[in-house]
């Protein structure tokens, strides 16, 4: 590898880093010009321009309800998830449970299984328990595969923080609650934020355990383009997921620019 | 201090919902991975059978599917590895002000939907795909290439998919690696290749297992872009799980595939801990 003496990178490296950089988002573009192109497949360069396939997916109630679908979905699965872990991380990190590093690799566990196994596995409980096809079932399976990453996330957190400040608010006279809501919470905040916006993506990028569970009249907008793109490549598809990316792009600035998301993951 | 009475009933809570959700779902496969499928009418009742985990071994398909799974998972992490670690080098040692720009250049794709990131490999490797519509136009090739259904589509999108995580990790690794070592060993003379060599690369391996592990573990398992470029045809062990529970409804077939895979995958990481524990203990 050409580094300098002082190792900083020579050009071979940088030329191959940033070549590696547009390998990366090649496919993003490549949708958003499909997005706009009025053929249904790709030239290069385009044929020509149109916004025809989102005004037909903005008016397709299919698409329309799946989005609604997710997010709620990744919304509610976030807020329980962000609830849940963040109580539980904090009695762990405190060592007032016995068994605390054993607690911490069951509650890790959802993210070494693989989700298809996931999936399946509550594809059979939710059969037998009548719960197949039901909100509260997907909401509580989207809980389970979001919530590692909001206790990673809080353990890291706080890991980070002096006890003496807590300890100093209760010496004040705050209650336990108190001081973990006036001093703990807030400086914590960033490291949940990221942790929170892994959760929200996960829930909303998730198909292998989702695909399993969905009824007929409520999919989400991951599972729609799965299945529409084996009947083939629509510029609908292209159109929607412009829309994605364009709104994840948005929520990565400003997470980053309110919060320096970079240094969360 | 909080009391441990306290401290359970804040566990308490999500516990339960693990154990409602996950353990309980993930225990009560075991016993239908040990049943016998009887087409049409589900699972025999009653009957318990090795013959789900015996097929696993000996039949030539599943034997076939493993494999692919396997030399992809490695494969990939190769592919990743290489790609890597120059941007990870970039990152941790190149100008102060691109770093920034250049880390949230990673996890952007990182962060968008899978679906819409295989969907765009689709658009670029399909016979009437960029790529080939591109060779065709400049004349390069008469008939549009096969990068879909196999090996290479699946290999392409899996790298692209999985090489933020690997990047993110060497930037961490890299970053480790203390600047006096290095350049204590360019002052003594080595050239840098050398000091890269014996000294910048074996002081970020404990990265590199961890990314590769990670890389390797994610690929093995996924169903997403592996059923979308790969078609309902070419099969890794992740695909064939879900054709098997979706499809054919062999679930006690699908359930001992399942279980197969992730004792791939647990093996596979306890495999690294140890490995990783070695490294440590005699550095």
């Amino acid at each position: 590898m050409s580094a300098d003496r002082d190792g900083r990178p020579g050009h071979a490296v940088t030329i191959a880093a940033l070549a590696v950089v547009v390998f990366l988002q090649v496919p993003v573009l490549v949708v958003v010009l499909a997005a706009f192109s009025t053929t249904s497949y790709l030239t290069i360069p385009p044929q020509g321009l149109t916004l025809a396939w989102f005004g037909k997916v903005l008016g397709d109630p299919t698409y329309l309800s799946a989005l609604r679908m997710s997010l709620i979905l990744a919304c509610g699965s976030t807020a329980l998830s962000l609830i849940l872990g963040v109580t539980a991380a904090y009695a762990l990190f405190r060592r007032s449970v016995p068994g605390a590093e054993a607690i911490t690799a069951v509650l890790m566990a959802p993210l070494v299984v693989p989700a298809v196994v996931v999936g399946v596995a509550l594809l059979q409980y939710f059969s037998l328990t009548g719960l197949r096809g039901s909100f509260v079932g997907l909401l509580m399976a989207h809980v389970v595969i979001t919530v590692p990453y909001v206790v990673r996330s809080a353990l890291a957190s706080l890991a980070g923080l002096d006890l003496a400040v807590e300890e100093a608010a209760r010496v004040l006279g705050a209650t336990g609650f108190e001081a973990f809501r006036l001093v703990t919470l807030p400086l914590i905040t960033p490291g949940l934020v990221a942790g929170g916006l892994f959760a929200f993506i996960t829930s909303l990028d998730n198909v292998p355990v989702t695909i399993f569970l969905i009824s007929a009249s409520q999919t989400t907008l991951p599972v729609l383009i799965f299945s529409s793109v084996e009947m083939g490549i629509d510029p609908g598809v292209a159109a929607v997921s412009t829309i994605l990316i364009v709104a994840t792009g948005i929520v990565l600035l400003l997470a980053e620019r309110r919060f320096g998301f970079h240094r969360f993951v | 201090m909080i009391r441990r009475r306290h401290g359970l009933l804040l566990v308490a809570p999500l516990g339960l919902v693990l154990a409602g959700f996950f353990i309980a779902p993930v225990l009560m496969l075991v016993p239908t991975s040990f049943g016998e499928y009887v087409p049409g009418a589900g699972i025999a009742k009653g009957v318990w059978t090795l013959e789900n985990y015996a097929r696993i071994i000996t039949d030539d398909y599943y034997r076939e599917v493993i494999w692919r799974t396997l030399g992809l998972g490695l494969a990939v992490t190769a592919a990743c590895l290489v790609l890597g670690y120059p941007l990870a080098y970039l990152i941790a040692r190149g100008p102060e002000r691109w770093r920034v720009p250049l880390i949230l250049l990673v996890i952007f794709p990182m962060m968008l939907n899978l679906v819409v990131r295989s969907f765009g490999w689709i658009a670029l490797l399909a016979n009437r795909g960029l790529v080939n519509n591109l060779l065709m136009q400049l004349g390069v090739i008469a008939t549009p290439l096969k990068l879909m259904f196999n090996m290479t589509g699946l290999m392409i999108g899996l790298t692209h998919i999985y090489l933020p995580f690997m990047v993110l990790m060497l930037v961490a690794a890299i970053r480790n690696v203390p600047r006096d070592v290095e350049a204590a060993a360019a002052t003594l003379g080595s050239t840098r290749i050398h000091v890269f060599a014996s000294v910048t690369l074996p002081l970020s391996a404990p990265g590199i297992l961890a990314g590769s592990i990670l890389v390797f573990v994610l690929t093995v398992s996924a169903l997403v872009t592996p059923r979308m470029l790969g078609g309902p045809t070419y099969k890794v062990m992740a695909t064939l799980i879900y054709d098997e529970y979706m499809q054919l409804l062999d679930w006690p077939s699908g359930s001992a595939l399942s279980f197969a895979l992730t004792a791939i995958t647990l093996a596979i990481i306890w495999l690294s801990g140890r490995v990783a524990r070695r490294w440590a203990g005699q550095p």
